[in-house]
């Protein structure tokens, strides 16, 4: 899960290998704070599956890949 | 999970935000019982420990051993796992921050700041190589 400069530097650096997913540093700064913002609080509990497909569903990450098991 | 280990869990990040490390296993309680507590949050994916050592290695998004991602937040420096989990610090602790790293590609530095929940620097890209089906198959490498 790294950062980039832009596209030209994610495809250097991907060379021949599979490409992932990219987004950009605003729809991840979104993800993160949908999904970690309890994470200290005293009555956390394990989110569901269902909990965190809804965030990502919800940022329009959808599609296989970004499909929880 | 039940309310023992939710309760250990929630004692380690505790300690873990006040400290500004990662807790011996004896500062929390006899180091037996917390060991396989500790054992028990890491099957259940709420913790990560080091396969060497069994002491923390993450306490998501926080890293307990030097990354490539320092996050300046809550008045301290914190590592975070990846791209990911530095905004997850400034999320977890509900405070603005400021984000260092480097480009993976070049190297060049990335500094972001995030305020209000967003960063400044817009331009950059996040990409994720592993499917999130797959992330914790080996969540180090993720």
């Amino acid at each position: 899960m790294n950062l980039f400069r832009s596209e030209e530097h994610v495809a250097r650096w991907l060379g021949a290998r599979v490409p992932g997913a990219t987004t950009t540093v605003s729809k991840l700064s979104e993800l993160a704070h949908a999904w970690w913002d309890d994470r200290l609080a005293p009555d956390w509990l394990p989110h569901t599956r269902e909990q965190n497909q809804a965030i990502l569903d919800r940022l329009g990450l959808t599609g296989p890949f970004w499909q929880l098991a | 999970m039940d309310e023992a280990d939710l309760d250990l869990r929630r004692r380690t990040y505790a300690a873990f935000v006040e400290l500004g490390r990662a807790p011996a296993a004896e500062e929390l309680g006899s180091r037996e019982d917390v060991d396989a507590g500790w054992r028990r949050l890491h099957n259940a994916h709420a913790l990560v420990l080091n396969p060497a050592t069994d002491e923390l290695r993450m306490l998501n998004p926080f890293s307990a051993v030097p990354s490539a991602y320092r996050v300046h937040a809550g008045g301290r420096w914190w590592y975070a796992n990846c791209a990911w989990d530095a905004f997850g610090v400034c999320a977890a602790l509900h405070a603005d921050g400021r984000i260092e790293t480097s480009c993976a590609d070049c190297g060049e530095p990335i500094l972001i700041e995030v305020r209000e929940q967003a960063p400044d620097d817009t331009s950059l890209l996040f990409h994720v190589a592993v499917p999130v089906a797959h992330w914790w198959d080996d969540i180090v490498f993720t």
